[in-house]
């Protein structure tokens, strides 16, 4: 994968040069270049060309709309994002950072899944659109067919996150931002895995995500996100070989015995009492240990990956290891979001972000509390 | 008589065995001896040598989940049966009758405004309630009951109620709501509790006494609309009774459990195979067989892989081959 920025201006001052030499001065016109052209590929070796960095950006994958914030330090150049998205950014901390984006057009897709909205992708007249790529062609083909600048993604790995930022940081005209994010990344994801790897095998908690609780259980699985996260700080993900959002039972989530169960971000409601209140349960490690922890909700939800991933890495290494892994992640927070949004979160911004007092009660947690 | 006293121990000598095999297994190993002495200490005093785990998965997990899929499949089984035999059609199921679809719909309804068990399976009654009221309405108000008229009322509320849960899936978040429906709307017996249970074997059970009551009368029924009216039986009333028990008991599987289809179309030709078309057999047949059927098929749902394998998929692919087993041995037999 590749992005690129290049100056074209020497290119383009020769040809119009010669072009207004033919045609002769006596068109006494003035002829306009743009000063630098971006071009970058997307996840699927389509190439961008945007004249000037992008003014108007159009995101219909969920965790993309806090990403692009996060790169352009404001909300002003974000015109339309995904319902879901919307939601989550209302409901954390974003929501007010940036008061306005509460008006960004959420209509951009039909329903509430990806399939865009082309009518009202017309009428915002975005300079480039983002869009889900591994998801059929049904969702892409009509902004080809409206002729808009579009860039695919890719869900999954770190590395597909890295990607998107670098994506971001071209289409904004801001790499050397989406430098420092990705250097902010890299080097804790590095220290993390260092400090990991001395970890014994039999040291690793069993670490079992719930994509949903309720009716019906879902785990995190094979090849996703929540599996990658849980073995990075050290854990064993017990539903490794199982698909990724698939159902289980009760009887299988006491076979796997998990001494922590991560409850999804998703569900807003969804706490740790409700899983404590399943008197089948009783017998899990986790719940016997009070180890049920509601994943925390930043600039976007933590569990999926986004622009403060190595935040939520930290949290989780700190239950996953308390007697390793020390750091005072309220001030990390702190520092991230000075870094990320130009914004300083209050006291009670992070005992949200970190979701008191839904896991106020957990065991490890007090090393969360603010002072 | 003996024989069919017979019969009917051997029945229930099966039934007990799939009830036991079907707690003695799962994810969850427990050895067959701890089942064994688990359920003696619900009415004799055992000294308990099992775990407490061992003995909250037999008798809140497991317990719950096979006595409703066993009540589930043995009243599916037996609507099948009335209603194929009312409609005097055996291609007919309580899906066709557009219930289930209500019932569904009223169901992913809740699911997407409310988040909560109990609001999903008033609203699946309330669903199914309501499309058994729109295909009396479509029937000229009760008046109309030639099998024709009733199914293909029936096909009209189903295909109405599937737009709609179509629009629902359409409307949902697509990380909370939608993953939910979707599971929903598979079918599945895995989070049936007592308290889910308690709500749901009530009509249930109500429903099965009235077919049961009611077999000699739809026996009558499927000889022909003339041949009942001259026995004396009220033709339209007795239909519309039998809609109704079934419509009840289409709603309660869909409140506890979603939508499990193909358990009454493909139970009662199984039972046909023994019985013939006589309903008086047939019903009590289809009763047995059906939560016999259900108990096995849930017991693979949540026994063969990590993962529970929706029960709507099972059901179908097991359902599937044995209808087509079914129709090929129909037609050898017609030659």
């Amino acid at each position: 994968m590749y992005f690129k920025m290049y100056s074209n201006k020497k290119k383009f001052t020769r040809k119009a040069a010669l072009f207004a030499a033919l045609v002769g001065i006596s068109l006494c016109g003035g002829f306009a270049f743009a000063a630098d052209t971006i071009v970058f590929g997307d996840q699927y070796g389509r190439e961008i060309k945007l004249d000037k960095p992008a003014q108007r950006i159009v995101t219909v994958p969920i965790p993309a709309a806090s990403m692009v914030m996060a790169l352009d330090g404001t909300d002003e150049h974000l015109v339309g994002m995904n319902p879901s998205a919307k939601r989550a950014l209302l409901e954390g901390v974003l929501g007010k950072f940036f008061p306005n984006s509460a008006h960004i057009n959420s209509d951009i897709v039909m329903g509430e899944g990806f399939a865009p909205n082309v009518e009202t992708l017309l009428t915002l007249a975005p300079d480039i659109v983002f869009q889900w790529g591994d998801r059929g062609d049904d969702i892409v083909k009509p902004i080809e067919a409206a002729k808009l600048n579009m860039a695919l993604l890719k869900y999954g790995t770190q590395e597909d996150l890295e990607t998107w930022i670098g994506m971001f940081g071209a289409a904004l005209g801001k790499t050397e931002r989406a430098g420092k994010i990705l250097d902010w990344h890299r080097s804790e994801r590095a220290q993390l895995e260092k400090a990991v790897a001395a970890i014994p095998q039999d040291k690793r908690p069993k670490i079992l995500y719930l994509y949903r609780y309720g009716d019906s259980i879902q785990i995190g699985g094979q090849n996703s996100y929540f599996d990658y996260f849980i073995k990075m700080v050290g854990g064993v993900n017990p539903a490794e070989n199982s698909p990724s959002e698939s159902q289980i039972n009760e009887e299988q989530l006491l076979t796997w015995d998990p001494d922590i169960l991560l409850l999804n971000g998703f569900q807003s409601a969804l706490a740790p009492d409700d899983v404590y209140a399943n008197a089948n349960l009783a017998g899990v490690k986790a719940v016997k240990n009070r180890h049920v922890y509601k994943m925390p909700l930043g600039g976007y939800r933590w569990d999926p990956p986004n622009q403060e991933s190595p935040l939520m890495w930290k949290w989780l290494a700190m239950l996953a290891h308390p007697d390793t892994f020390e750091w005072d992640l309220r001030s990390d927070i702190v520092e991230a979001y000075r870094f990320l949004y130009n914004q300083e979160p209050t006291q009670e911004d992070l005992d949200g972000i970190l979701r008191l007092p839904m896991n106020a009660t957990a065991a490890n947690y007090s090393k969360f509390l603010g002072k | 008589m003996g024989k069919r006293c017979l019969g009917y121990a051997g029945i229930f000598g099966c039934l007990s065995f799939s009830l036991l095999a079907a707690l003695s297994v799962g994810r969850y190993i427990i050895p067959f001896r701890e089942v064994c002495g688990i359920l003696a200490s619900y009415t004799f005093s055992v000294e308990p040598y099992w775990t407490d785990i061992q003995y909250r998965v037999v008798t809140l997990i497991r317990m719950p989940r096979v006595l409703g899929s066993g009540l589930a499949g043995a009243t599916l089984a037996m609507a099948g049966a009335a209603l194929q035999g009312i409609l005097r059609n055996p291609l007919v199921s309580p899906q066709v009758i557009g219930v289930s679809t209500g019932a569904a719909f009223g169901g992913v309804l809740a699911i997407l405004l409310f988040d909560s068990s109990l609001a999903t399976m008033g609203l699946a009654y309330a669903g199914g309630l309501f499309s058994l009221i729109a295909v009396w309405v479509l029937c000229n108000r009760g008046k109309g009951t030639s099998p024709l008229t009733l199914v293909l009322g029936g096909i009209i509320i189903n295909a109405f109620f599937t737009a709609l849960i179509s629009l629902i899936e359409y409307v949902a978040d697509p990380y909370d709501k939608l993953p939910a429906i979707v599971v929903w709307l598979m079918g599945s017996f895995a989070s049936l509790s007592y308290d889910k249970l308690l709500r749901s074997a009530p009509p249930l059970l109500l429903a099965g006494a009235l077919l049961w009551m009611l077999r000699f009368r739809i026996s009558v029924l499927s000889l022909g609309s003339e041949e009942a009216q001259s026995l004396g039986i009220d033709v339209t009333r007795t239909r519309w009774l039998v809609m109704a028990v079934v419509a009840m008991v289409a709603s309660a599987t869909v409140a506890m459990a979603g939508v499990v289809g193909w358990i009454g179309l493909v139970v009662p030709h199984i039972a046909r195979m023994f019985v013939g078309n006589d309903h008086k057999r047939l019903i009590p047949l289809s009763c047995f067989l059906g939560g016999m059927y259900t108990i096995l098929v849930d017991t693979l749902a949540r026994t063969l892989v990590e993962v529970e394998i929706p029960m709507g998929v099972l059901t179908a692919l097991v359902g599937t081959p044995l209808f087509a087993f079914l129709m090929v041995r129909l037609i050898k037999d017609e030659r």
